[in-house]
């Protein structure tokens, strides 16, 4: 809704414009510059990014922002085993209380609300990942 | 039975989040807090009994409202201290 509205005022900027420059007499050469002048706002009207779209984020982005954050984690002291497949309980030995507290970081580090009963299935990297893509509203 | 106890660690984990949450302003700092913290919910992670756990959450809400009190009272020295010093 709001992006048709956009466009039609940029469609309408542009139509104005060879009007404006009509009535000024100017040489030809000078009248064709000052055109296209006119015309570049339109570019930028079709440049704005709604702020509803999603941020966009990359696996290998994702991924890459929890694995740092669970390498300043002080209760992960095994980071060799640290990768996007790593279980929290397996690999890197975490009981399900530091298994919150890092939910609790990732939820922080992506200014997310991570619902209890998601909170709870999260067990490795991998699907904190997948839940993270998952989240338009992830950053 | 199996529905109930997930109940029961969603309010665990609920309690455990909010402590930490409280913890981060803790006097002697965050680390101390949550070692503590950890060391005290692990403790009890034997307990399976239905009551038992719920009589652990209640002690874990009445820890709760004491550091809330505790912050309360240390803004309230703070305050006072300022203003009697003038």
């Amino acid at each position: 809704m709001f992006r048709t509205a956009l466009l039609r005022s940029a469609r309408q900027a542009v139509r104005a414009a060879p009007r404006w420059s009509a009535p000024i007499a100017r040489p030809a050469a000078r009248s064709s510059l000052l055109q296209a002048k006119q015309i570049t706002p339109s570019v930028r009207f079709q440049a704005v990014r709604c702020y509803s779209a999603s941020a966009g984020l990359s696996k290998d982005e994702v991924e890459g922002r929890i694995m740092d954050l669970l390498k300043n984690f002080d209760k992960v002291t095994d980071t060799s085993k640290l990768n996007g497949e790593a279980h929290f309980h397996n690999d890197l030995g975490l009981d399900s209380l530091d298994t919150v507290e890092v939910v609790m970081a990732i939820e922080e580090e992506f200014s997310i609300e991570i619902p209890d009963k998601e909170a709870d299935a999260i067990h490795s990297i991998k699907q904190a990942v997948d839940y993270i893509l998952a989240q338009p509203d992830a950053h | 039975m199996a529905a109930v106890n997930r109940t029961l660690r969603h309010q665990v984990i609920r309690i455990y989040k909010e402590l930490l949450f409280l913890g981060r302003e803790y006097p002697l700092g965050y680390d101390y807090f949550r070692t503590r913290l950890h060391k005290a919910f692990a403790s009890q992670q034997h307990l399976t009994d239905e009551k038992q756990i719920k009589q652990g959450i209640e002690r874990a809400e009445h820890v709760r409202k004491e550091i809330e009190a505790l912050y309360y009272l240390k803004r309230y020295r703070a305050l006072r201290q300022r203003y009697d010093k003038v």
